[in-house]
């Protein structure tokens, strides 16, 4: 099809009524959640997954995708007033956009980076539109072997990229594949690990999954910090930047649309890393990089354009290849499975209208969340009121009631809770859920690509690696694993951590990268005067920003990567 | 020996990694030509037996965070979520999560009764009139309003 056709059918799709009521849901619901710290986008998505079985297919992305967007946007309003991140991809904006609040610039920061985010989302989706068709193109021609070494790529890319600890991702990774091998195999009908239960025939239910580890899990790792209520000082006045504010901002934005995009793409990526590695980029890039921690505005336009771009490319590896890059995108995968949709390369034939639809959607999004958060700043502050013990008690009672209701079973319920207290339990220490259950979605078809790869070619493991396509893909895998394996002995006898871009920023702030879609770090206690460890009293910034800065030019492993 | 105590989350790993392996080889392995039903399980067994024995050896004790009396909290919390399960299936829906609501609201979000009880009276009403009336869930028939649920 036409890409002008696509686009038509999609915006007629975008358009419709019911669909764009479901966008403004899905971007009001992520702006709303990226303001309070207590919930990510990972765990508003787990959550809301019952409710996409009561909507159509297309009106459930389009709505899933506009809260993984509109948090984006949401994450920034509280890292720049209160030094806050509502979510992870928003914490570099702390640096420079509160110290720009302190200095009476809140408004220009906001404005600057709703703007660039808007720019960034609208690059990303031109991008988006031009790549996504001949990547399906060439995604059909795929087999089996292809498809296994797709999918075990994007499994592996994502626990080395968007993780600290390779080994203990990879581990929760093979975990996932596990678990999702419980229930009838269906090939030969054997029932496996079902230790006869009859509700384990269908094997674990993937909402009742998510939703435990991701909703349960998380907030109860949250309700265990006690945190204390913020009030906001700083006064919002003049939120449209200024003309110099455009011109000094204008090249990084332009930047971290390219970048954003481009990590969005790949596994792995996603907004928090493009945030990181923008930041990165900019301070390395500019003349006077001590201005950067002490309100820079090109530290605050950089990354929020880059987060919000990484966030819509992000949909080219679902949309065209069926392999979600990143774990929010791996629960909007299995939202569309849930509803009998498969993403893949045949998608953009089958089912254009999703196809476009989705794609439509997000320009409109886009569009909706200038237009709601140039005016509304206020009045998303004031979500901070409320206290994340009621947000809690709430979340959770939704999450039993919605799980109920996806199968009228109870079980699914204990399912929640069991897989509740194992998120939990992860995040004390230190294993990360996300590539469990990116793992556990793909696991059916990385099992099934593996057994046809197997009787096609009579039991010959070559097939994997004699094919260009696959043999290629398997020899990058090599290489990560091969490269990060080095870096980590080197690691460990240097012990120093940084690898990640930007990463050197956060530690020299004492701060660690969180995974894609979880909420920011709360104040934690009663060191947590500065959460970045940035100095709010005042503004002798020679402390961490000033230490920051001096890194910028020792480079390091950087977003060159990109 | 307590400096010891943060492998045992890996060595969880190893032994639900190797236990995996064994009910993998008893389903059938079958030959790499013609998979059998526990071929690809016990692949990944494997996978998750052999990093786990990796992190037990790398790990770093300071991934791991101390359990402190936050963390008794939660074990109530969740002690709570299991008795709203029984309720839920015994009592309905309305009455088991205004006890739930009221009891969080209390311990963990610390709100003075005068909040916590209207909080709880109307959210639970409020979620009952979502997902009963209007998404029509079958909730297990509840000792109020149990006409109008079925």
């Amino acid at each position: 099809m036409d890409i002008l056709d696509g686009l038509g059918q999609g915006f007629s799709v975008a358009l419709d009524p019911t669909n764009l009521l479901y966008v403004f849901i899905g971007v009001l619901i992520g702006t709303v959640i990226g303001v309070l710290p207590g919930l990510g986008p990972t765990a508003t998505i787990a959550l809301l997954l019952p409710i996409t079985y009561e909507i159509e297919p297309v009106t459930a992305v389009i709505m899933l995708a506009g809260i993984y967007y509109g948090s984006m946007y949401g994450g920034t309003i509280t890292s720049v007033l209160l030094q806050l991140p509502g979510e992870a991809a928003s914490v570099v904006t702390t640096f420079d956009g509160y110290q720009m609040a302190k200095q009476g610039r809140a408004g220009p920061a906001l404005g600057i980076a709703a703007v660039g985010s808007w720019i960034g989302g609208t690059v990303s989706i031109v991008g988006l539109v031009l790549l996504a068709p001949p990547l399906a193109d060439l995604a059909v021609e795929f087999g089996d072997p292809e498809y296994v070494a797709l999918t075990a790529l994007g499994i592996l890319l994502v626990t080395y990229l968007g993780t600290r600890h390779p080994v203990k991702s990879l581990a929760m990774a093979a975990l996932g594949l596990l678990l999702a091998t419980v229930g009838q195999d269906l090939i030969t009908g054997t029932n496996r690990f079902t230790f006869g239960s009859i509700s384990l025939f269908d094997g674990f239910d993937f909402v009742a999954v998510a939703m435990g580890l991701f909703g349960v899990g998380e907030i109860l790792y949250n309700v265990e910090k006690t945190e204390k209520a913020q009030a906001l000082k700083s006064k919002i006045k003049d939120i449209w930047p200024s003309r110099k504010d455009f011109k000094d901002s204008s090249g990084a934005i332009a930047r971290g649309s390219v970048l954003g995009f481009f990590l969005g793409v790949l596994p792995g990526g996603g907004g928090v890393i493009s945030s990181l590695a923008s930041y990165g980029m900019e301070k390395r890039r500019a003349k006077d990089p001590t201005r950067f921690g002490k309100g820079a505005i090109e530290g605050v336009a950089g990354p929020e354009t880059a987060n919000n771009a990484s966030s819509t490319s992000a949909f080219i590896p679902l949309l065209t290849l069926g392999i979600p890059p990143n774990v929010v995108l791996a629960l909007i995968f299995g939202a569309l499975l849930l509803n009998g949709v498969q993403p893949g390369p045949q998608l953009i034939d089958q089912q254009p209208e999703i196809f476009w639809g989705v794609i439509a959607s997000m320009a409109v999004g886009n569009l909706m969340l200038l237009a709601l958060n140039i005016p509304l700043v206020g009045f998303f502050v004031q979500l901070l009121r409320v206290r994340a013990g009621i947000l809690a008690a709430f979340a959770l009672l939704v999450t039993m009631a919605g799980v109920f209701s996806v199968n009228n079973d109870v079980f699914d319920m204990w399912v929640v809770l069991v897989f509740g207290i194992i998120g939990w339990l992860m995040k004390k220490t230190g294993f990360e859920p996300g590539p469990l259950v990116l793992a556990f979605v793909l696991g059916s078809i990385l099992e099934e690509s593996f057994r046809r790869s197997m009787l096609i070619s009579g039991g010959e493991v070559s097939i994997f690696f004699t094919r260009p396509m696959s043999g290629t893909l398997f020899a990058l895998m090599a290489l990560v694993v091969i490269w990060s394996t080095v870096q980590g002995i080197r690691r460990r006898r240097r012990r120093s951590r940084p690898s990640m871009p930007g990463e050197e920023d956060l530690a020299a702030t004492g701060t660690t990268a969180e995974p894609e879609g979880t909420p920011g770090y709360e104040n934690t206690d009663d060191a947590a005067g500065a959460p970045a460890g940035a100095p709010r009293e005042g503004s002798g910034s020679t402390g961490a920003p000033g230490s920051t800065a001096s890194k910028a030019q020792d480079g390091g492993p950087g977003p060159d990567r990109g | 020996m307590t400096k010891q105590l943060h492998r045992l989350a890996p060595l969880i790993l190893v032994v639900f990694g190797a236990a995996a392996m064994l009910g993998a080889r008893n389903l059938g392995l079958g030959e790499l030509s013609a998979p059998g039903p526990g071929l690809w399980p016990f692949i990944v067994a494997t996978l998750l037996t052999v990093t786990g024995v990796v992190v037990l050896f790398i790990d770093d004790p300071e991934d791991y965070e101390p359990w402190t009396r936050g963390t008794l909290g939660i074990g109530l919390g969740l002690a709570s979520l299991a008795v709203f399960i029984i309720l839920f299936e015994t009592i309905g829906f309305l009455v088991s999560a205004m006890l739930m609501l009221l009891f969080w609201l209390r311990i963990f979000a610390r709100e003075p009764w005068r909040w916590a009880v209207p909080l709880a009276v109307l959210g639970a009403l409020a979620f009952h009139f979502v997902f009963v009336e209007l998404l029509s869930v079958p909730f297990p028939d509840g000792v109020v309003f149990a006409p109008m649920g079925s």
